[in-house]
């Protein structure tokens, strides 16, 4: 510990006091503004958003009691503070807020992709959804469940994903993709679909593509599987909801 | 750090030296990738963002029932009403977490309020193991995602027999003084006791637990911070692919599990759909044991125990639920019949 001069060290302290709340404050501002702009959509399943209203809102009590400690400061009594929070974990605590500023939101794309895209869906439970408005997630389910790929031949399909490529692909075929997200982006998991299609090397990797088509079981990437055969592709916009949720 | 006139400089070039670090790991994947060192970045910063955006609300929560417990509950509450021999203390401990429901972010600050409360030893490690999944939130979360099976009962069973193990044999081998640090010592900063007798008023202590929050949140904070650097970072670095490729074997599955368990230190409120990824790959005892070691031990939490346990302690907090979770989950696929 320091020996500096007592006054230089309370004032000191009361730096660090006013560091506390301004980051406290920070903290809770940062996770109304995600709330606000649908920027936690990238980061956690919506399902757990009110998590981050809760967080915001003990953010701010605790942030309003620690500029109330520093405007009113305790005399001398009480004075056996428990924790000395020095300036390096101001900083390590200021981390998360100082990444925020600096690096713009974005959601988990096909920079993210880790080491290829999964073919086998995440979870159990099925929706029986009519197969137009089934996602890459729902036909992945669908197809573990069948007993035969060629069940699905001539199924039409209609998905959104961004285009992922890989060396065995198919010269006029690539994947589908979309991250799926049980929680956070800790357990984010790129799944895709297969997908034949005239001009398919148009579209560059990471391209969010509407896709129409219809199912039929053939080769791919040395699988044996049901594979979109797309008759219209459409370049879209990110969805404002880019995950999949289990 | 001792023999230097300020500590305070050199833990900050530290932070530099790190901080420059991380940068160097990133822009090494980048070039080795042949990707934007700014698209790795954001990356990073997405998942990093992303855990520490769900685990900080109940590390919030964490703090605060802990600066509760530091106000309102005396020492002699606690003990009155817990058993004093040390299995009936283990046993308890690793029941507590019913009343306190704390997941791992927030299990840590409320254990070394207890220990400073004088709490056994074996009652605190029984808690601190078992709370994170001794939690409503945690049994509603693997029910839903496993159902009433062998992955919920082998959850309940081995997470309850572990604590209360590892609570015992820490409790007896090692003295009070030799086991925590001097900081989550009993009285340590317990100065209450010489001015207990102007009991201050109800707002006045829900202020002080608020301020006491606070500064938990800091002290506890930093180590969730690093925590999730590392695991973001893991996730940036390390192909999911290759993670995945390894695992069949009725051990080597289970090993697998709970080192990833380890290293990604996903929340216990939420490890079960995690696990759901894995449950055609893997065998049903790596499930359960990533589902009971998780909670108990990660990244994180290692680092939050650094803050309350001698280092040796430390080591013994992970290896020993390491080996006996390995037993149970080897057990349990012998059972099943993997081998």
């Amino acid at each position: 510990m320091t020996t500096a001069a007592p006054h230089k060290r309370e004032e000191q302290v009361d730096r660090i006091a006013w560091a506390k709340s301004l980051i406290l404050f920070g903290m809770g501002i940062y996770l109304t503004l995600l709330i606000l702009t649908g920027n936690l959509d990238n980061y956690i399943n919506q399902r757990f958003a009110w998590l981050a209203g809760v967080g915001a809102l003990l953010f701010f009590a605790l942030g309003l009691t620690t500029l109330y400690r520093s405007l009113n400061p305790k005399r001398h009594e009480h004075e056996h503070h428990h924790y000395h929070i020095s300036w390096d974990i101001i900083l390590v605590v200021a981390f998360p807020l100082l990444l925020a500023i600096l690096i713009p939101s974005r959601s988990l794309g096909i920079e993210a992709v880790n080491g290829g895209v999964s073919l086998n869906p995440v979870g159990v439970a099925n929706l029986a959804r009519s197969p137009l408005d089934r996602n890459i997630l729902d036909w992945l389910r669908e197809f573990d469940r069948a007993s035969t790929p060629a069940q699905f031949n001539g199924t039409s399909v209609d998905v959104v994903g961004f285009v992922y490529r890989e060396p065995i692909h198919p010269q006029d075929g690539f994947m589908l993709a979309r991250f799926t997200m049980s929680c956070c982006v800790a357990d984010a998991f790129p799944i895709g679909m297969p997908i034949i299609a005239a001009g398919a090397e148009e579209y560059a990797a990471g391209d969010w593509l509407r896709v129409k088509g219809q199912l039929k079981a053939s080769a791919f990437g040395g699988d044996f599987l049901p594979v979109v055969f797309a008759d219209a592709i459409k370049v879209v916009d990110e969805p404002r909801q880019p995950y999949l949720y289990p | 750090m001792r023999a230097n006139h300020s500590p305070d400089r050199i833990k900050l070039i530290g932070l530099a030296l790190l901080a420059g670090l991380l940068l160097a790991a990133i822009a090494l994947q980048a070039q080795s990738a042949g990707r934007d060192f700014a698209l790795v970045l954001s990356v990073f910063a997405t998942r990093f963002l992303g855990i520490f955006v769900e685990a900080v609300p109940f590390l919030l929560l964490g703090s605060i029932t802990s600066g509760l417990i530091e106000t309102f509950i005396k020492s002699d509450d606690i003990m009155r009403f817990l058993p004093r021999n040390r299995l009936g203390a283990a046993i308890g401990g690793a029941f507590l977490g019913l009343v306190f429901p704390v997941c791992e972010c927030g299990v840590v600050p409320v254990a070394r309020r207890l220990f400073t409360k004088g709490t056994p030893v074996s009652l605190g490690v029984a808690f601190l193991l078992a709370a994170p999944f001794m939690n409503p939130i945690v049994f509603a979360s693997t029910y839903i995602a496993f159902g009433f099976g062998t992955v919920f009962i082998g959850r309940i069973v081995i997470t309850l027999l572990v604590a209360v193990i590892v609570g015992v044999v820490i409790g007896s081998f090692a003295k009070r003084s030799a086991t925590l640090k001097p900081i989550a010592l009993a009285g340590a900063h317990d100065a209450h006791a010489h001015c207990e007798h102007e009991e201050p008023s109800t707002r006045a202590k829900l202020i002080g637990a608020l301020e006491i929050a606070g500064d938990e949140f800091f002290e506890m904070g930093r180590f969730l911070i690093f925590g999730s650097i590392l695991a973001a970072l893991m996730q940036t670095l390390v192909p999911q692919e290759s993670l995945l490729a390894l695992g069949t074997g009725p051990i080597l599955s289970v090993v697998f599990m709970q080192i990833l368990a380890y290293v990604l230190s996903v929340c216990s409120t939420v490890d079960s759909f995690l696990a759901l990824a894995f449950v055609n790959t893997f065998t049903t005892g790596a499930i359960v044991s990533f589902l009971s070691f998780g909670p108990m031990v990660d990244i994180k939490s290692t680092l939050m125990f650094t803050g309350v346990f001698r280092r040796r302690i430390v080591l013994y907090l992970v290896l020993l639920p390491f080996v006996m979770n390995l037993l149970a989950g080897t057990l349990v696929n012998l059972i099943l019949g993997y081998a």
